[in-house]
């Protein structure tokens, strides 16, 4: 194992060659916030949270993508950065529904709890209040497609550790949205398990399990870094 | 010591956030002591007074009148307050703006669920008409400070008002004072 | 020449609100309008939510009384589950309910009404208010503060926020009161009955002085209508819907919600966004009702408890029988807030109120359902139609002020032509004008499912429409 070292923060660290940013950083206990990253499948670097400074490089990257190298200096708090976060949270808000008072996940909201993060008391870019569709003809589950920051999170949990593939995503740029199966009704897509992994990886209220009233719903993360340490560390036992 | 003219208003909202300040309880006979209240849905005055240097504004911009009063607010106050979701983000009355033009929601509500004389309430200079957008404050007019919360509990409205009468900046940040919802 | 007084905005009321008074030529009142210039459109653009979340967006309807758009939207989500609920989750509502009561009443007398009793019609506008009621009594002010604060703080006790608290759900509520809670609750009740009692008192003791009021604000013949339980005992959360009159018959009884749309029409007029309810089977205007603190007491045969019972008869007596006037509103309040306290008393001392079992689980087993609560201001409707999955696909409300829509009309006009004069128009008459509206306590965020002060503005329009002057009160 090859090993770098860099500078993150002013601080001295190493880490092995195949390590993101993110990765090294949180060894490091250095924290960077993140959205459409999950702990245990791939990234894909849509959210642009975890962008962070790298010395001699003129672009901001997002850390979750981008592999460590030898001797790179590494700045994650800067007010650039901080400016950045906000502008990229307040987007999401302004291009979704999210009525965050009458929201399932009130109070337990990853997107919620980064707007906090990042300081934003408002949204500088005007509301697109585009119209958007809920589906509930799952058994056990519904998606609210206004709550839906298309992280992806679903369709990489559901392709990468259920193997199911019941998420994609269809059109392009503004125009993406999540479909279940070849854009059907969930209920009618026969690969759902009905596991539920979707739901516990969404960050917001969008996949929520039915009969949920506002404020009630908690996403329980244990399943998943459960078997994401069982493949990882071959622990098969909780 | 001058008392400060403080001034709430109540525009697209359910009057949860003018509520939630009521829940305020015996602090506001301290309140009392400082602020004179020169503007509000609780008090007899009606039209909106020169020189006001505080105003809560609850509420979304979702009318014409809603439209024209912010904008006389704005001329006549020093520092305006985003008080709640609804006017910080529209909230639940910017749900209509989903679904298109004003048009829609009216029908709904005159056309197909008034049994006898279906029409649509319209009357220039009485019944204001509705924009087709409903706004957050912001949109319309500078905001001086953003008051989030469905509503903000008294506990955070206090946080904000008490800085302020002693002249400081109140501190807008976690869970504690910028929560939606 | 004839002319219109508009006020605008109406104030201390709950909601946007002007009101419009025609003069005739001679410089008499003719009618009187009062017109809501709010509207948010709840009932369409609810089409499409999960009907689970209609408790806590219908909430956002009214800041004022959310809990009985939770209470009204979780009983309409029962029965589209087909659920009975456990008992303790009935007890628990109605707990919330009666706490409701308790500090929306008190709002509507100690900050909004009681200004004009103890400070005068005519006293300075700008003092006029809750701050005004502070700087000339402060015990009294507090007092009436703190007895909102008690009911406030039941609502939080049980639903963890003092505003929108989601929960009532359908199928029950989320949790039970704690045994802390239901301490609290014990240890405050002694001061609340006081003031409660203090407010009775002090009422009783002015009411002898307005009698020009009574007989002016809103003192008609009209229908009543409200929920009442076995035996007409006064009802808030369950029961059946019954319709008096003004001579205390029965005129319709054991009505259910699901066939309200037999007995209650909704007009429209052009110059209101707050639709106008009417008894059916009278057609409109004709089937004229009241409904809240006025209705439920002359509708119900007792209250069940005793010091409510009492004030209940001494009350009557007073009313000489039914009472037709709207100022009787203020005193039906006060009696209602007696009444609540001691349902509360005991409701914390049933054992079933701390129990666990609280939420019955189903899927959607109804496709329509129709959910009744007495709000503090009146019989609240929700209707709902979902779909298979539970997507709302239609909603109607009628909403506990849109019933007075008719009654408040008529008030200010007969109010506007007892005291304003064409040429000697004050201050203090188009106060007693919206006065009259606040009988009511309306809650126009309620009743378009709007928002909104009540600023008031008075305009005067000649008989042609034209209009010809416009007073801002200031």
């Amino acid at each position: 194992m090859t090993v770098k070292t860099l500078t993150i923060n002013d601080q001295l660290i190493t880490a092995s060659a195949e390590q993101t940013i993110l990765d090294a950083a949180k060894e490091a206990e250095i924290k960077i916030p993140t959205l459409c990253h999950l702990e245990g499948v791939s990234d894909v670097g849509a959210c642009r949270l975890c962008l962070v400074e790298i010395e001699g490089s003129s672009k901001l990257q997002p850390a979750c993508v981008t592999q460590v190298q030898e001797g790179m200096v590494i700045q994650t708090e800067t007010e650039k950065l901080k400016e950045y976060r906000r502008m990229a949270v307040e987007l999401l808000f302004a291009e979704g529904n999210h009525v965050c008072a009458v929201c399932v996940v009130n109070g337990n909201c990853q997107l919620q709890n980064v707007a906090i993060k990042v300081g934003m008391d408002h949204s500088r870019f005007p509301y697109k209040f585009p119209k958007r569709e809920v589906d509930l003809s799952h058994r056990l589950f519904g998606m609210d497609h206004n709550r839906c920051i298309l992280c992806t999170r679903c369709v990489r949990v559901c392709d990468e550790i259920e193997g199911a593939h019941v998420w994609d995503v269809a059109n392009r740029g503004g125009q993406s949205f999540i479909v279940s199966g070849i854009n059907q009704p969930w209920g009618e897509v026969d690969a759902c398990t009905s596991c539920g992994k979707c739901v516990d990886a969404c960050p917001t209220g969008a996949i929520f399990r039915q009969g949920s009233t506002a404020s009630e719903m908690t996403c329980d993360r244990s399943t998943l870094e459960f078997l994401h340490r069982a493949r990882t560390k071959k622990e098969w036992t909780r | 010591m001058k008392k400060i003219k403080l001034a709430t208003v109540w525009l697209a909202g359910c009057s949860g956030c003018h509520m939630s300040f009521l829940d305020l309880d015996e602090w506001l006979l301290e309140l009392a002591q400082k602020v004179d209240i020169v503007y509000s849905p609780i008090a007899d005055i009606k039209d909106y007074p020169d020189g006001v240097d505080i105003c809560l504004v609850e509420g979304a911009i979702a009318n014409e009148e809603n439209l024209a009063l912010i904008k006389e607010i704005r001329q006549k106050t020093k520092f305006i307050i985003s008080f709640g979701d609804c006017a910080v983000t529209a909230n639940v009355p910017g749900m209509r703006n989903m679904l298109g033009p004003a048009e829609t929601v009216l029908k709904r509500s005159y056309l197909e669920l008034g049994d006898i004389t279906p029409q649509l309430p319209q009357e220039p200079g009485i019944v204001p008409e509705l924009l087709d957008r409903v706004s957050p404050v912001h949109e319309v007019v500078n905001v001086d400070l953003f008051l989030p919360g469905c509503p903000p509990n008294a506990a955070r409205i206090r946080s904000v008002i008490e800085p302020l009468l002693k002249g400081e900046s109140p501190v807008m940040e976690g869970r504690k004072m910028i929560k939606f919802g | 020449m004839s002319k219109t007084i508009v006020i605008d905005p109406v104030t201390r009321i709950e909601g946007h609100a002007k009101i419009s008074i025609f003069l005739d030529d001679a410089g008499q009142v003719e009618d009187a309008r009062f017109h809501v210039v709010e509207y948010r459109g709840f009932e369409k653009f609810c089409e499409g939510r999960p009907m689970w979340e209609m408790a806590g967006i219908t909430a956002r309807i009214c800041g004022i009384c959310p809990v009985s758009h939770l209470l009204a939207s979780a009983k309409t989500g029962d029965k589209i589950l087909a659920v009975k609920i456990p008992n303790a989750a009935e007890k628990l509502r109605r707990l919330m309910n009666l706490a409701q009561i308790t500090q929306s009443h008190a709002l509507s007398f100690f900050h909004l009404s009681s200004p004009d009793f103890l400070l005068g019609w005519d006293s300075d506008p700008a003092q006029r208010n809750i701050f005004g009621l502070i700087a000339s009594d402060p015990e009294l002010a507090r007092s009436g503060i703190r007895l909102r604060q008690f009911g406030q703080t039941i609502i939080e006790l049980l639903g963890a926020k003092k505003i929108h608290a989601a929960w009532s759900v359908p199928g029950g509520v989320r949790s039970p009161l704690s045994e802390e809670g239901k301490q609290w609750i014990s240890d405050n009740l002694p001061e609340a009955y006081e003031t409660a009692n203090n407010a009775l008192s002090l009422f009783k003791g002015i009411l002898d002085r307005f009698e020009t009021e009574v007989k002016t604000f809103g003192q008609f013949d009209s229908l009543f209508m409200g929920l009442v339980g076995e035996d007409g005992l006064w009802e808030h959360y369950g029961g059946h819907i019954r319709f008096t009159d003004s001579q205390g018959n029965i005129v319709a009884d054991n009505l259910k919600e699901e066939d309200y749309k037999d007995f209650i029409g909704e007009s429209v007029e052009k110059w209101s966004y707050l639709k106008f309810p009417y008894y059916k089977p009278l057609g409109y205007p004709q089937g004229i009702y009241r409904v809240g603190p006025l209705a439920r007491l002359n509708i119900c045969s007792h209250f069940g408890t005793a010091k409510a019972d009492q004030e209940l008869q001494e009350y009557r007596d007073r009313a000489g029988g039914v009472a037709t006037s709207s100022f009787f509103y203020h005193y039906a309040r006060l009696v209602e807030i007696l009444a609540s306290l001691e349902r509360i008393e005991r409701l914390i001392n049933d054992p079933d109120i701390l129990s666990n079992h609280t939420r019955a689980k189903a899927g959607i087993n109804n496709l329509e359902a129709v959910g009744v609560s007495e709000a503090p201001r009146g019989t609240l409707f929700h209707h709902y139609q979902v779909d298979e999955n539970g997507l709302i696909k239609k909603v109607n409300l009628i909403i506990a002020t849109g019933n007075n829509n008719l009654a408040m009309n008529q008030t200010v006009a007969q109010i506007a032509k007892y005291y304003v004069k064409g040429n000697t128009m004050t201050e203090g008459m188009l106060n007693r004008v919206e006065a009259g509206i606040r009988c009511y306590d309306p809650c126009l965020s309620c009743s378009t499912h709007a928002a909104g002060q009540m600023p008031l503005q008075i305009q005067l329009f000649a008989s042609n429409g034209e209009l010809l002057d416009e007073v801002f009160r200031d």
